[in-house]
């Protein structure tokens, strides 16, 4: 083997590593994001389908840097971005590695299908229209990271994409994603890439390699729009006449074209940045009323904005953040409060900070603390103190505000009084009551969350014993 | 004759026989040989008092033998700064640490099963950090593969109930609470404070506080209990709210019976209108100590 074509098979892996160790890294964050938490709330806001679903929220919810410098470098050197960054794409490009255990035929060469840019396509606009579950479903990073893929055993979706993957190679990256759609259409005039020189033999290692088959060895070409810059033809390439460089001009890369993509892409972040409002709302509300993590607002705008990637759900660390699994289409899987399985603790704003699309707003600990996710209600025919006349107070106990507090009664054991204007709906109260199934005090969500009263601080003076020991 | 003057008239006439030597400084000896079972010291340095409540009882050796591997219990269950006085004195917690090392006990653990989210509890409340830095082995209690299921001797209504194993496996457990009002239990002490070595809390509410908390004691009692009750949280209790009052009592207690110390603790509070909680008594009952105060032997000091 040359030194040449060492030199390009080592790079080759190092992009492997690089994808590799991103995926890896981000699956790690979101497991243990209090240790990594710059990394957990980095990472997400990486991902190009995420910053795309954020321009919904509105400027000021979209990580402008990484949007724009993925958008510039698409446009120059074409999607390195799935290739490097997207961890579906990592976790494609390691199932695509089995097939070599069933057949040494690799990949083949497939003309482009336009056909198919109907369903990332439909998607997007569906997402657009408010409809957010089939890009949820589709987009990249959500499909990944969602409860319902790698961690908690994987979903239909999630599992026919990697079949397909072993089967077929990188398929979902041209047929269904739409992240890769927009990508597409940027890559498409990329000013620099690979292309066949003079020296081709017509071997057809290149063709076999790829795994987005947008390489045919035979008639020379190579489709910039769908190659993710994995280099590995490049890398197999026995001659070197596949080489990395300046991309001929062609007509498609005038100022025509130029302008046509301009007015596209600004024609896409205006229409993503319409304002909620403005754009249609064909979900109904649901009949039940779901706890939302602190900072959605509201569960239109919850609806609106959320890509269902459930970074939320993953990084809870109370585990109270579950997908919703009601099947109402404005619920199903969308991150709602579980108080039975854990309560949202008071000073932490974790799911905001790692939310991707801005769905759930940034709150500062001061805010949260008085963000209303919903409202206590106490049935006191259930209470065991009312009912046994046994003393117990678990749910003033944890309550962190002070609506629920203990008061004596006539007779029998202190009795929860409820101060509801303080009340913030952490669920804390419903958590620890140990009436089951069904909690003798619960949180009533709100559909649109509202701000609490602040719990006034009085300073008074330490009181003092009369008598130095009063035993 | 009553049980207890019977019981002490026995574990004299051992003494006398020569017996006691066997039976281990724990049980009774200390009694007789003059010192108090309660000691109560006032002051504004906690380590200070702590170190003066021992020398009183005949040295931290006394309880404390070589080798021995030690549980600290701390009350760290809440995300709160330690100037809200809602978990132990972490000064007071790394002081009784460093103590513990130097008579040369083998290992210090400290946990509680907290009721925040045990990271920000921990790291919240000063005490992981001071803990630490004295020499202690802090430990997680957060779920449930830490604890075992041990059945409760004597226990009518709470049978079963899941320990940490290092509070099982401890030789020598040392109770240090916070005294509070509690919202439930009315008050948190000595016995209280053992719900945070236990997994599962909800039994306990369940079935009625002031019934299950002397039960708990049952299983384990601690080697010794050491309140902090230097400023007390008198509203707003356990956790502490934005109106809480509170009482600078400038006190730390020091019993080896649990229910003596909690007697006394309930004393502080009923000085400012807070009622006993039944608890105590029902725990005299079950002969874990003494809730009549004027049958301890306390000891008061000042540093």
């Amino acid at each position: 083997m040359s030194r040449k074509r060492a030199s390009r098979l080592a790079l080759a892996w190092v992009r492997r590593l690089i994808a590799y160790g991103l995926l890896a890294l981000l699956l790690a964050a979101l497991l243990w994001p209090r240790s990594l938490e710059p990394v957990a709330t980095t990472l997400p806001k990486l991902q190009f389908g995420q910053l795309l679903a954020a321009l919904t929220s509105g400027l000021a919810w979209v990580p402008l840097g990484p949007l724009l410098l993925t958008i510039l470098l698409t446009w120059l050197l074409g999607r390195w971005f799935c290739g490097l960054i997207c961890p579906l794409g990592a976790l494609m490009d390691l199932a695509s590695r089995l097939r070599g255990l069933f057949s040494k035929q690799r990949f083949a060469p497939q003309p482009s299908r336009p056909r198919w840019l109907l369903v990332p396509g439909a998607t997007l606009i569906l997402f657009w229209l408010g409809i957010t579950v089939p890009y949820g479903l589709l987009e990249p990073y959500s499909l990944t990271v969602s409860e319902s893929s790698l961690y908690d055993g994987p979903s239909l979706v999630f599992c026919a994409v990697i079949l397909l993957a072993i089967w077929k190679g990188r398929v979902f990256c041209d047929l269904l994603c739409p992240t890769g759609l927009i990508l597409r259409f940027l890559a498409q005039g990329s000013r620099w890439g690979l292309e066949f020189h003079n020296r081709c033999l017509g071997c057809g290692s290149c063709s076999r390699v790829c795994r987005v088959n947008c390489v045919d060895g035979l008639a020379q070409t190579l489709d910039q729009s769908r190659c993710v810059r994995c280099l590995d033809c490049w890398a197999v390439c026995p001659n070197g006449s596949l080489q990395w460089g300046a991309i001929k001009p062609r007509e498609a890369q005038g100022r025509r074209f130029f302008l046509q993509r301009a007015a596209l892409g600004a024609l896409g972040v205006g229409a993503g940045l319409t304002p909620v409002n403005l754009r249609a709302t064909i979900l109904g509300e649901p009949q039940t009323e779901p706890v939302l993590p602190p900072g959605a607002l509201s569960l239109a705008r919850l609806n609106a904005h959320c890509s269902l990637c459930h970074s939320c759900v993953r990084v809870c660390p109370n585990d109270a953040l579950i997908p919703s699994p009601s099947p109402h289409p404005a619920l199903w899987q969308r991150p709602v409060l579980d108080a039975y399985e854990g309560f949202c603790q008071y000073d932490c704003v974790l799911c905001g900070q790692v939310c991707p699309t801005g769905a759930l707003i940034k709150l500062t600990v001061e805010r949260k603390r008085v963000a209303r996710l919903g409202v206590v209600v106490f049935n006191k025919l259930e209470c065991v103190i009312f009912r046994n006349h046994t003393s117990c107070g678990a749910c003033a106990e944890l309550c962190p505000t002070g609506a629920v507090s203990m008061a004596p009664q006539p007779s029998g054991p202190d009795a929860p009084v409820i101060n509801d204007k303080l009340c913030v709906g952490c669920g804390a109260c419903q958590k620890v009551c140990p009436v089951r199934p069904i909690s003798a005090i619960l949180v009533r969500g709100l559909l649109i969350q509202q701000t609490a009263e602040k719990p006034v601080k009085v300073v008074t003076e330490d009181a003092t014993l009369e008598e130095a020991f009063p035993f | 004759m009553n049980r207890r003057s019977f019981l002490k008239t026995l574990s004299g006439s051992a003494l006398a026989l020569g017996l006691g030597a066997g039976l281990g400084p724990l049980s009774g000896g200390l009694q007789a040989q003059g010192f108090p079972d309660l000691v109560a010291t006032k002051g504004t340095d906690l380590p200070l008092m702590f170190d003066r409540s021992l020398t009183a009882l005949g040295g931290l050796g006394q309880y404390v033998q070589k080798g021995q591997t030690v549980l600290v219990k701390p009350n760290m269950g809440w995300a709160v700064p330690p100037e809200e006085a809602a978990n132990t004195n972490p000064a007071l917690l790394a002081h009784i640490v460093k103590n513990l090392l130097n008579v040369g006990a083998k290992k210090v653990y400290v946990f509680d099963n907290t009721c925040d989210n045990w990271n920000d509890a921990y790291r919240v409340s000063g005490l992981e950090k001071a803990a630490t830095e004295a020499g202690a082995t802090v430990a997680p209690a957060h779920s449930e593969g830490y604890f075992q299921k041990v059945e409760i001797p004597g226990a009518e209504v709470l049978k079963d109930t899941q320990f940490h194993e290092l509070y099982l496996e401890a030789d020598v457990i040392l109770n240090v609470p916070v005294l509070k009002h509690h919202g439930g239990a009315r008050m948190t002490a000595a016995m209280k404070n053992l719900m945070g070595a236990i997994y599962n809390r909800r039994p306990l509410h369940r079935f009625g506080l002031d019934e299950t908390i002397p039960e708990l004691c049952l299983y384990k009692k601690p080697t010794l209990n050491i309140v902090d009750a230097a400023r007390v949280m008198l509203s707003g209790g356990p956790r502490g709210h934005s109106d809480s009052r509170y009482l600078a009592s400038q006190m730390l207690i020091v019993s080896a019976d649990p229910v003596a110390t909690d007697a006394a603790c309930a004393r502080l509070l009923e000085a400012k209108g807070i009622s006993p909680p039944e608890y105590i008594h029902n725990a005299a009952k079950l002969g874990l100590g003494i809730a009549d105060l004027n049958q301890v032997k306390i000891q008061r000091l000042s540093a």
